[in-house]
């Protein structure tokens, strides 16, 4: 009750400015960034990227230090030299060197055994699961969706934002007008026949007509209409500074082969993330940003692949961060998930099939950073597979509660005990930080191909099994 | 007659607020017609205004409570069809039907809250069947008694399903509809102890469906039949009795009354005592619902400022509200169920069991350009044919956002006009205005049911005296600043001459000067330049608070 009240009032307050007569979408764009400043804190962001397909755990935080390990993957586990080492026993995928610098700077967590009660190993029935956060399936809109109604978002903000031309993830289902995607670009942009700029002008002429000084229904019906086209224009110049060549389909696989494109290109991760990037920086009010990195199904080859893939989610991640300033680097964190890992045992075509729990990845300023959860023993497996220890929805829970401010057990439908993930109060740890040598580069621009041979990454090993090290 | 209503909420006097409004002599007009119509049913066309206004208030008031004289025949084809529907879209174009067609507004639009306030999702229930037997038991009850609506609604199957009726077990009770019964369907939070819903989930189990998922059945076996202890009161209680306690509560019809007054008068939520003899009357009336509704519809209070334009239209209600008051034949009614989502109100689908955000949570700028969009459709008159859906739109992340901006030039003239029948001019023309001021009115009273305000109308009688640009003049640069952008200085002087003497803006190459507002008399009225200027007026006109409020 008192809740619609207080927003009206709080919505309203600032309203009297627009008594100053010109309606000027610059104007409320700057006095939404002035409001942001002040409510950064409370408006964190949390951008999710689903690794599609099943992502192999195994390879992406190796146990190198296992001979386990190397017995099971004759052809595709990495040795000692070639992985980014996180302690004597684990280490990242040799070519997530920019996700390496961020555990470094304590700003990565690293959650391994991410699982959930009798795993389903089919990619659509898995997807679900870890989508609508609910094993039994009895749920048919997803998590985030359901997290929604709970979640606070400033001006006429759209909660929830899809970036990628699929169907609407079903995480995100279900959150009637509160989710747009940005796939569908007719879906949000203004339709206008005739003489658009001119008929815009006029609405906006309209809506800022006399402000009575009262905090009334038709004042802040104004006010949205004026927010809901500074959010298009918002919206509209994020994707025009885009660059990128616009060519090219959705993935990155042509003929079995990784293609890689234009890394602004809005169709790659990078592209994606430097639009995230820039719709924060423009002071967009969404909280929840999705995206999706396809290909993971690595039933065979799979080192080629699975190295272009993490070397891309690697470096995409990094230049997120680095392009965004540190006040608005502060409120995003990002978390990757999949809906399985793969089997402890490679196949006889040098990939891996279906298997089942798998690791996490959280990033940002104020996650707590280090390795979460031990990694599930190779010698304890049911049907070659890990056994997790860490439900999913506990990593869920921990980041609505203590991440987007969203009552956890009214969304999961049950208390989660939570893990140490997010420290608010945590300031970037000296000399780090989002890197300021960095900074000049543009957002979404690649500070080096990832996918160059060796670039900045040992080389992925083609054939040649490694040698057992320990 | 009474003094007029305070205009303090808080001084009214309550049992000033719910008598019976006796308008004077003119004052039963448009504007409270259409209020009426807004609240009462999905809006008026224009000849429904017009035969109200000759009927007087307490004859269109009973009209409503009762409905057209064929109501009952209408219902009757209603139910049968509804029940060969097998996709969720066609369920909606259905109920989007009977709202406009079914020949009693008022039934519909308390079963649309009724829908709201029971709300019970497709998504989960994956039924057509047992949505649409919802929606009957709900059509049946919404102006009827609600003891016997909140037992029909326990034992409906989609509710039953939805709320997990069938996990909740002699021993291993399932609270779910026992704290849903409570909290949202009868007294609201704070009106019950956690204690009497572990009690009620007690008397509740055995409330199944069968395993057809068909219908109610007691499963006898499942049921504890042990004394219970609800509301302070003992005894080997089952399903029924909860309801009836639930009922017996004071609480109870003071939480229907709040929802029902926030639904009809107004969403500033209203001093008790204002309430009050609302919930007298309709506890004494064993809850007589449509007693209530029409002492709300008939009173002072709902015919006040108090109530008018005090709520924010649902989604249904603008989108029907534009259909109905600007297009004199029927539109596609499934055109308009892929919008109504978007605006956030999918119909048989609310978001969970508490009911759509309603008031000013409708509106976020997803939902807002949705409802701006939908008013587009309205304007141009873009329906699809003969219930022949249009090609989908172009679908793809790479959408080359300087093309999209960038505006094509625009021939007016040469756009093509829509069908008559769902033109917007047919309706504005239809009274034969004489001048450009008279087209504004006209558009002010069919959307609004009253005069824009004086400010506003200037600017649309600019706009409209004003030619779009030629073909060579359109683009301005995206990035570019706006035609119109004019400081903060004279809010009177709109138009060309501002923006050209003051800011000019950035140095555009060599572009004329926009066109100038053309003097009345040399606008022809019915020429097609000018009516494309309508509609866009008409389009602007629904982007307002004006049309947004209800």
């Amino acid at each position: 009750m008192s809740t619609r009240r207080d927003f009206l009032k709080t919505t309203l307050g600032a309203s009297s400015l627009l008594a100053v007569g010109g309606v000027v979408p610059e104007f409320l764009a700057s006095t939404a960034r002035a409001a942001e400043k002040e409510d950064k804190k409370k408006d964190t962001i949390l951008v999710v990227i689903e690794l599609t397909g099943g992502n192999d755990g195994l390879n992406t935080v190796a146990p190198y230090g296992d001979d386990l390990y190397h017995k099971a993957r004759p052809t595709l586990a990495f040795g000692k030299k070639e992985v980014q080492k996180l302690d004597d026993y684990h280490g990242l995928h040799p070519r997530m060197n920019e996700l390496k610098r961020l555990y470094d700077e304590k700003r990565l967590a690293v959650i391994q055994g991410v699982g959930y009660p009798n795993p389903d190993r089919s990619h659509f029935e898995s997807m679900d699961i870890w989508q609508l956060a609910d094993p039994k399936r009895g749920h048919t809109s997803g998590w985030l969706a359901r997290s929604i109604p709970g979640m606070s978002v400033r001006d006429a903000g759209v909660p929830g934002m899809y970036l990628g031309n699929e169907r609407l993830p079903v995480a995100i289902q279900g959150a009637d007008g509160g989710v747009i995607s940005l796939a569908d670009r007719a879906s949000f942009k203004l339709q206008l026949t005739g003489n658009q700029a001119n008929r815009k002008a006029l609405i906006e002429d309209l809506n800022g007509e006399k402000d009575t000084g009262k905090a009334d229904l038709a004042a802040f019906v104004r006010k949205r209409q004026l927010q809901t086209y500074t959010s298009l224009k918002k919206i509209d110049d994020a994707l025009r500074e885009a660059g990128g060549s616009g060519q090219g389909r959705t993935n990155e696989f042509v003929g079995g082969r990784v293609v890689q494109r234009d890394p602004d290109d809005l169709n790659t991760l990078s592209g994606k993330l430097g639009l995230v990037g820039r719709l924060i920086q423009k002071g967009l009010g969404t909280r929840i940003y999705y995206v999706q990195l396809g290909g993971f199904d690595t039933h065979s080859g799979q080192a080629e692949m699975h190295a272009k893939l993490l070397g891309e989610l690697s470096t995409s991640i990094g230049n997120f961060f680095n392009g965004l300033q540190a006040e608005h680097s502060e409120r995003v964190a990002v978390m990757t998930y999949s809906e399985f890992g793969r089997r402890v045992k490679e196949n006889g075509s040098r990939g891996t099939d279906h298997g089942s729990g798998s690791c996490m990845f959280l990033a940002g300023s104020q996650v707590v950073g280090g390795l979460v959860g031990k990694h599930p023993s190779l010698s304890d497996l049911t049907d070659g597979d890990i056994k997790y220890h860490t439900d999913f929805r506990r990593v869920y829970a921990t980041l609505l509660d203590d991440w987007l401010e969203v009552d956890s057990r009214g969304v999961l439908d049950d208390k989660f005990e939570k893990l140490p993930l997010i420290d608010r109060k945590k300031k970037a740890p000296a000399g780090s930080g989002p890197s300021k040598s960095n900074n000049p580069l543009p957002p979404g621009a690649l500070p080096d191909d990832p996918t160059a041979p060796g670039a900045g990454a040992p080389p992925v090993k083609e054939d040649v099994p490694p040698p057992v090290e320990k | 007659m009474a003094d007029a209503l305070s205009s303090d909420l808080t001084k009214v006097d309550p049992s000033e607020a719910w008598k019976p409004w006796k308008p004077a002599s003119g004052e039963w007009n448009r504007k409270w017609v259409s209020h009426l119509y807004r609240r009462a049913g999905f809006g008026a066309t224009p000849a429904e205004t017009d035969k109200a206004i000759a009927d007087g208030l307490s004859k269109t008031l009973a009209h409503f409570m009762t409905g057209d004289p064929d109501a009952a025949d209408r219902l009757e084809l209603l139910t049968e069809t509804g029940k060969y529907y097998t996709e969720p879209v066609n369920l909606r174009v259905w109920w989007l039907y009977a709202m406009t067609e079914g020949g009693h507004p008022l039934r519909e639009k308390l079963a649309l809250f009724w829908h709201n306030h029971f709300a019970t999702s497709y998504a989960k229930v994956r039924s057509t069947k047992l949505m649409y037997e919802q929606n009957v038991t709900i059509r049946k009850h919404a102006l009827g008694t609600f003891r016997p609506f909140l037992l029909d609604m326990s034992k409906d199957t989609a509710m039953l399903v939805w709320l997990d009726s069938n996990r909740n077990v002699k021993g291993a009770p399932n609270e779910n509809y026992a704290r849903e019964v409570m909290e949202l369907f009868s007294l609201g939070v704070g009106n019950y102890t956690e204690k009497d819903i572990q009690e009620a989930a007690r008397a509740l189990t055995g409330w199944h469906h069968d395993a057809e998922v068909q219908k109610f059945e007691f499963n006898r076996e499942l049921h504890d039949d042990g004394n219970k202890t609800i509301f302070g009161k003992t005894g080997k209680w089952s399903g029924e009795d909860v309801v009836r306690l639930c009922c017996d509560q004071g609480a109870c019809a003071k939480f229907l009354v709040s929802k029902l007054y926030a639904f009809l008068v107004s969403e500033t939520p209203p001093p008790k005592a204002l309430v009050a003899p609302l919930a007298d009357q309709f506890r004494k009336s064993d809850y007589d619902t449509a007693a209530l509704v029409k002492t709300i519809l008939g009173s002072r209070l709902f015919f006040s400022e108090h109530a008018y334009h005090k709520r924010v239209k649902w989604p249904v209600e603008c989108a029907l509200g534009a259909v109905r008051s600007a297009t004199g034949e029927r539109v596609p009614l499934a055109d308009v169920v892929d919008p109504l989502s978007k605006m956030g109100q999918a119909l048989f689908a609310p978001p969970n069991v508490k009911g759509w955000r309603t008031g000013t949570d409708w509106l976020n700028s997803a939902t807002l350009l949705a409802r701006n969009n939908f008013a587009e459709k309205v304007a141009v008159g873009d329906w699809s044919r003969n219930g022949r859906g249009r090609p989908p739109q172009q679908f793809g992340f790479v959408a080359e956002p300087t093309k999209i901006d960038e505006p094509k030039p625009v021939d007016t003239a040469s756009a093509p006009a829509p069908e008559a029948k769902h033109d917007v001019c047919t309706t504005i023309f239809a009274a034969n205005p004489k001048d450009v001021a008279a087209v504004v009115t006209q558009m002010s009273t069919l959307l609004y049911g009253e005069a824009a305000a004086p400010a506003q109308v200037k600017k649309l009688e600019t706009f409209l005296l004003t030619p779009g640009p030629t073909a060579g003049a359109a683009p301005v640069a995206p990035k570019g600043p706006k035609p119109k952008s004019k400081g903060p200085t004279p809010p009177e002087t709109k138009s060309a001459d501002g923006t050209k003497t003051k800011s000019e803006p950035e140095p555009k190459p060599k572009k004329a000067e926009p066109p100038k507002p053309l003097d009345p008399k040399d606008v022809k009225l019915d020429s097609p330049e000018f009516k494309a200027r309508v509609r866009e007026a008409y389009h602007a006109m629904m982007c307002l608070p004006e049309y947004q409020l209800n």
